[in-house]
């Protein structure tokens, strides 16, 4: 179970990383934390003929604390959001499911940007991010142009990414004060990969409600008639789940089994209930 | 006297754990030979094809080799006495055939695996698909493409097991209780797989083999037999062993591939299995099915069982005992510890286009177990009595001891209800009954289950020859060397990998040389070093091994004894053998003295002994058809009839396994064994689709158990001393992973009786549960939890 | 062939490596530090788990190109480390360890969750050790050797490095 041969580049500057996957005719990949793209080179999934390192880029080590956004670059890893090394817009929402994410020796290494361009639908950041509203950077010698976390991901394993477009950062609204989360993975194991994965946030100062369902076979799924009761501010737990089911039923071309979306409406259930509870 | 805190009975600390605290074990992978080339292997993508031709790049020969090239190689080849079974051959690489995926059809040769790899994904198969077969139910009777050509259906074997009138026992019945139970296929996953390093030793004029395996004397006579090489030109060294639970007591045709290519070129090979090979090459384990009729009176005392069990058996047999001892097992467990009176059972052994089956951690009992403590759980619900009562009033009581089952295991003593009582004192029984009424404040479901069993342990010829075995493990050796400065080494014939063996047997020999156990070493695993054994695995080595050593210890204390009486002036008789030295009337002499004369100084010996201090044993216990312990086990689950998830929220052990030379380790046997049954009650699976295909071949698939989902596992034991070996030891390795499915399904059972659910197949996954919650809601819609 | 210098165990290195060797391969076959095992190749089981500039990491999920500069500490590394040293104490005593193949990882493990004060309840150190698999002991020995160890490294001297 070895990676098959390829070239290796560890550029200095998000320019010359730039230029270098421009060139490349989509036979490079970029290498950040690797977390997931060597292991599915291990497994001989994957087979780039060129890694592009970028894990060391001081342009996506960056992260700054705005007045009402946080800039996060996309090499940050899960570990420093764990430990809230870099600040933390979200009230403790993304180092709750930093937490939650793999293991510590996986979360040293893995980033946000890799997980949100590789785009596994079962992973959390997609799913945070887009219930926290955030905007993703993509650079390329083209230029830059900014994306919704919800909506980046297109497919399983699929983004808005073009073939030598990088993801640069991530912008994350603040929540106000009064804002509450909800945050529930329901796995077999602690670290495994989510079966169900639900996240609700409710900032009633900004009058922005969402949650948003991830491990979804495919893109993180914004519940609009379930994040309508949130606006709402109501609790019945039935209506809640008859909003969830009847965002389900919009969602037909996900294919839940039955397992599946009884998952869904529980964990999505559960997300709201922490948040008005 | 031995030393209190280093003979029988004392937890002395563990001999090994030096080199791998310090990441100096010495596991195959970590063996350095220079201008070694790695193998990787071409394995089938098909469950069932034929092959039509292999392609292998021209520029490839002496790297890459398949059947043809290595015409020395023979089919292995199961014998077996049992009759009417059936022992297909299996070509190491495949020839005419492909039958399960994974199956390996040529090996390659690089200087890293990294390019063996590259090269075998250059070599193409031509194959033509055939059906493959996967329901062993459906198909075991026919199919459109059988596994094997030639035979009419996809049996290995069957049998019917009866005692007792079954049909008297129905109609005397007051209940009938039917079930369906099923363990699913599964592996067994030592976090070290398989390796082989190989190469000719040409001034020995021999061939070395160094695997990872729990058996390298039988593993050389298999190289010897399916190589036609003597013996004498084959040695196996089995150096650190990263877990083996089994699975590495067989032989596999990567062993004999790689013997076969140390003949054939002028540098060392060497083959790491990688998990991927693992999850679909290595012995594959469980995969039973089960069909119970139990009756029982109104009492709940159960008057006779009537059981089919099938067994899905994979492709082959394993080497040397086939496919067909899961299902014996099972069917000659499945009365479990009670005194049922009236069975039948129907086993049935299957192939399958799947990976072959093989041992793993209590070898067909998990599924008897699962099967009969389910049904024994379902028998009290029926009559609203208590489980723990009902298991306890079917019994084998200890007055009644020793007692033949109907299933033929003959318990030799013990007292199994106290164990029950034990285990329900441990988990504290009443206060879980008061909480689980209360309801638990997150709205989960609280239940404990139990269950019970004897586990047949160091069996020996006797029980080996009724299964009708090839071989017949019924002994083990020892060597016991005293070297000329007193230190001892104990060359014994199985191979420790992480039972602690090499520090249990030095307890054996302090306590009947009174050596200090750090001037004795124990040296197993190489067959150059030690007399025949069979190696570990059946709960043996502690009660073989242990009693080899006894005896080769006492032949030693013998001659010492003769000589220390000689340099003392005294009778023989007036002497002792203790604490390192022989005691006379009026004085002593240091074992080191009597070794120095013994080899340095002959002329000090009594006139007609020999010099050297060197005894060989073989040791087979008194009783042929094994010493059985005992146990049973409790789990305290809560169930979150939402998300189906299962949390063990306790788990308890009460055993008995006669003497413990080492409590501790005897503890970490249990709690390892405990937490492999818990692997299967709740994680581990691997699942085959309609064409053959297995769906976990990486750890993200096939979960293993975490430390985060368990508590820590309670013991308590009983000590009832076995009469019929050395110091009353009784085998006790496996019993740790058989019960845990049932504890665990009956505790689930528990949880959810207000709802009326059953999940009697394991593993028990949130998916299972809720489909089950389902189910019995739609039974009776009214209830709710 | 890339070339890397880096720092293993304390030692400087200077070293040519093809670009698909992982630093577990590498470590393993070229450096002989053997302690450091595989268990699966794709990141799930831990026993492959050292410390890459003091954070552990999956090495067979790092390559040793990218490794160019750091500093990589294995099991063979850790000398009279009083942390470890408590650990290997605790984990003898307690019998935290059976056939030695997950031993050298669940170590490094243990010594990062004592460093970063994540060992302080039995189920702080069973999430803590959620990313390695022990197939022999069912971990109960090894939760406690580690609770052991972390109030015997609290009450001795400071961690010396
Ligand atoms: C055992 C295990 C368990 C895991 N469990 C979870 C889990 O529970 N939840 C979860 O979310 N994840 C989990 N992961 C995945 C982990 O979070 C990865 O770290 C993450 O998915 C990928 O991040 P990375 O930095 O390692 O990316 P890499 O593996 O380096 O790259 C992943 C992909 O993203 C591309 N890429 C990386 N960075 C950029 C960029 N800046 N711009 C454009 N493309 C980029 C790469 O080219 C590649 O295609 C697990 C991984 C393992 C091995
Ligand atoms: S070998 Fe690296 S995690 Fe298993
Ligand atoms: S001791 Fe064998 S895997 Fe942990």
């Amino acid at each position: 179970m070895k990676a098959p041969a390829f070239d290796y580049v560890r550029p200095q500057s998000l320019g010359e990383a730039m230029a270098l996957l421009a060139k490349s005719s989509g036979e490079a990949r970029l290498l950040a934390g690797g977390q997931s793209l060597l292991a599915l080179m291990n497994l001989r999934i994957a087979a780039p003929a060129l890694l592009i390192d970028i894990a060391r880029l001081p342009e996506l080590a960056a992260a700054v604390d705005g007045v009402d956004r946080v800039i996060l670059g996309a090499g940050i890893t899960h570990a420093m959001i764990e430990d809230t090394r870099v600040p933390d817009p979200s009230r403790g929402l993304m180092p709750r499911a930093a937490a939650s994410l793999a293991y510590r020796a996986i979360r040293n290494r893995g980033t946000i940007g890799g997980s949100l361009a590789l785009a596994d639908p079962a992973a959390e950041w997609p799913a945070v991010f887009a219930a926290l509203d955030g905007e993703i950077t993509v650079a390329s010698p083209r230029g830059r142009r900014s994306l919704n976390c919800a909506g980046f991901s297109t497919g399983i394993y699929e983004t808005q990414l073009a073939e030598d477009e990088i993801l640069e950062n991530v912008r994350i609204p603040k929540l106000s004060p009064g804002a509450r989360w909800g945050y529930v993975k329901l796995a077999r194991k602690s670290g495994e990969f989510a079966n169900a994965l639900a996240v609700a946030v409710a900032d009633p100062a900004r009058r922005f409600c969402r949650i948003v369902l991830g491990a979804a076979n495919g893109p993180p799924i914004v519940l609009a008639a379930a994040s309508q009761v949130l606006a709402e501010g109501r609790s019945d737990p039935d209506r809640l789940r008859g909003a969830v089911a009847a965002d389900l039923d919009r969602a037909a071309d996900r294919h839940f089994d039955d397992f599946q979306r009884h998952l869904n409406i529980v964990a999505a259930a559960r997300a709201l209930q922490q948040v008005t509870a | 006297m031995p030393n209190e805190a280093w003979g029988i009975g004392a937890s002395l600390l563990r001999r090994e754990d030096e080199r791998h605290l310090h990441g100096r074990g010495e596991f195959v992978p970590d063996i350095k030979l220079p201008g070694t080339r790695e193998v990787a292997f071409v394995r089938s993508p098909h469950a069932h094809a034929r092959i039509r031709g292999i392609n292998v790049p021209s520029d490839a020969a002496r790297r890459v080799f398949t059947a043809a090239d290595l015409p020395r190689i023979k089919p292995i080849r199961v014998e077996t006495q049992a009759p009417g079974t059936k022992a297909p051959l299996w070509p190491p690489l495949a020839t005419d055939k492909v039958r399960y995926v994974g199956d390996a059809i040529a090996a390659c040769l690089a200087p890293t695996r990294a390019e063996a790899e590259d090269l075998a994904a250059l070599v193409s198969v031509d194959y033509e698909v055939l059906d493959a077969v996967v329901a062993a139910p459906r198909d075991m009777r026919g199919s459109r493409h059988p596994v094997h050509d030639g035979w009419g259906d996809n049996l290995f074997s069957e049998r019917v097991f009866e005692s007792g009138d079954i049909d008297a026992a129905a109609g005397a019945a007051d209940i009938t209780i039917q079930r369906e139970y099923r363990m699913n296929r599964q592996s067994g996953a030592p976090l070290e797989g398989r390796a082989v390093l190989a190469y000719r030793d040409w001034r020995l004029d021999e061939i070395v083999v160094y695997a990872s395996t729990q058996t390298p004397h039988t593993l050389r006579v298999a190289l010897g037999e399916f190589l036609g090489l003597d013996l004498r030109r084959l040695r196996v060294v089995a150096p650190d062993v990263g877990g083996g639970f089994g699975p590495k007591a067989r032989l596999y045709p990567e062993e004999i591939v790689l013997a076969a290519l140390a003949l054939e070129l002028d540098h060392p090979i060497r083959w790491v299995e990688d998990r991927t090979e693992h999850l679909l090459t290595a012995a594959h384990t469980r995969d039973h099915h089960y069909k119970i009729t139990a009756y029982a009176d109104r009492e709940g005392r159960i008057l006779g069982l009537d059981a089919e069990i099938i067994v899905d058996a994979g492709a082959y047999g394993l080497w040397p005992q086939g496919p067909y001892q899961e299902a014996a097992m099972a069917a000659r467990n499945l009365p479990g510890p009670y005194a049922i009176t009236n069975y039948r059972c129907r086993a049935s052994t299957v192939a399958t286009n799947k990976a072959p089956l093989g041992p793993y951690r209590g070898v067909g009992r998990p599924g008897a177990c699962f099967a009969i403590e389910r049904t024994i759980d379902e028998v009290a619900r029926a009559l609203g009595r208590d489980p723990v009562d009902v298991r306890e009033l079917n019994m084998v009581r200890p007055e009644q001891m020793p007692f033949t089952t109907v299933g033929g295991m003959r318990f030799d003593n013990g007292d199994y209800p106290q164990s029950v009582r034990l285990c329900a004192q441990l988990l504290d029984l009443p206060e879980l009954r008061t909480r689980q009424r209360q309801g638990e404040s997150d709205g989960r479901l609280i239940g404990t289950g139990f269950a019970s069993f004897a586990e047949q342990t160091a069996h020996g010829a006797a029980e080996f020859v009724a299964r009708g075995a090839a071989i017949v493990p019924g002994f083990e050796s020892c060597t016991a060397r005293i070297l000329p400065d007193g230190s001892l080494v104990l060359m014994v014939g199985i191979q420790s990998h992480g039972q602690g063996l090499e520090t249990a047997l030095a307890q054996i020999a302090h306590h009947e040389l009174g050596i200090d156990p750090v001037r004795i070493a124990v040296r197993h695993g190489d067959t150059e070093s030690t007399a025949f054994g069979f190696g570990t695995f059946a709960s043996r080595s502690m009660v073989m091994s242990g009693g080899a050593v006894a005896r080769a210890s006492r032949l030693l204390r013998d001659k010492l004894c003769q000589i220390g009486a000689h340099l003392l002036q005294c009778e023989v008789t007036a002497v002792r053998c203790a604490d390192g030295v022989v005691q006379g009337p009026q004085g002593s002499v240091t074992i080191a003295e009597i070794a120095k004369i013994a080899h340095l100084r002959m002329d000090g010996l009594p006139p007609g002994v020999d010099p050297l201090l060197d005894a060989t044993a073989t040791y087979e216990p008194g009783i042929g058809t094994g010493v059985f312990s005992y146990a049973t086990h409790g789990a305290v689950v809560a169930v979150d009839a939402e998300t189906g998830s299962v949390e063990l929220l306790d788990y308890a052990v009460a055993e008995d396994c006669g003497t413990m030379v080492n409590p501790m380790i005897v503890e970490g046997q249990i709690r390892g064994g405990v937490v492999q049954g818990i692997g299967t009650a709740l994680y581990e699976e691997i699942p085959y689709d309609d064409h053959g295909q297995p769906l976990a071949g990486t750890l993200a698939d096939y979960l293993l158990p975490g430390a985060a989902e368990l508590p820590a596992i309670k013991i308590g034991h009983l000590h009832t001393p076995a009469i019929a070996t050395e110091y009353g030891m009784k085998g006790m390795g496996e019993g740790g992973a058989v019960a845990p499915p049932a504890a665990i399904a009956n505790a689930v059972r528990d949880a959810l009786a207000a709802i009326g659910a059953e999940v009697n197949e394991t593993p028990i996954t949130p998916r299972r549960v809720v489909a089950a919650i389902k189910k019995a809601r739609e039974r009776s819609p009214q209830v709710r939890p | 062939m890339t070339a890397i210098r880096l720092t293993i165990n304390g030692t400087q290195i200077a070293d040519d490596v093809p670009a698909r060797l992982s630093l577990a391969d590498y470590l393993r076959e070229p450096r002989n530090l053997t302690g450091t095992h595989l268990g699966c190749e794709h990141g799930v089981c831990g026993a492959c788990t050292i410390l890459v500039d003091g954070e552990p990491v999956r090495s067979c999920l790092t390559l040793a190109v990218a490794c160019d500069g750091c500093q990589v500490r294995t099991i063979e590394g850790f000398g009279s480390d009083p942390v470890m040293t408590a650990l290997r104490e605790a984990f003898h005593r307690r019998h935290g360890l059976q056939c030695g193949f997950c031993t050298p990882a669940m170590l490094i493990t243990a010594h990062d969750l004592i460093r970063r004060g994540r060992a302080a309840s039995e189920t702080e150190i069973r999430l803590g050790l959620a990313g390695n698999i022990c197939r022999c002991t069912g971990y109960t020995n090894i939760v406690a050797a580690i609770a052991e160890a972390a109030v015997a490294a609290a009450k001795g001297p400071p961690d010396a490095e």
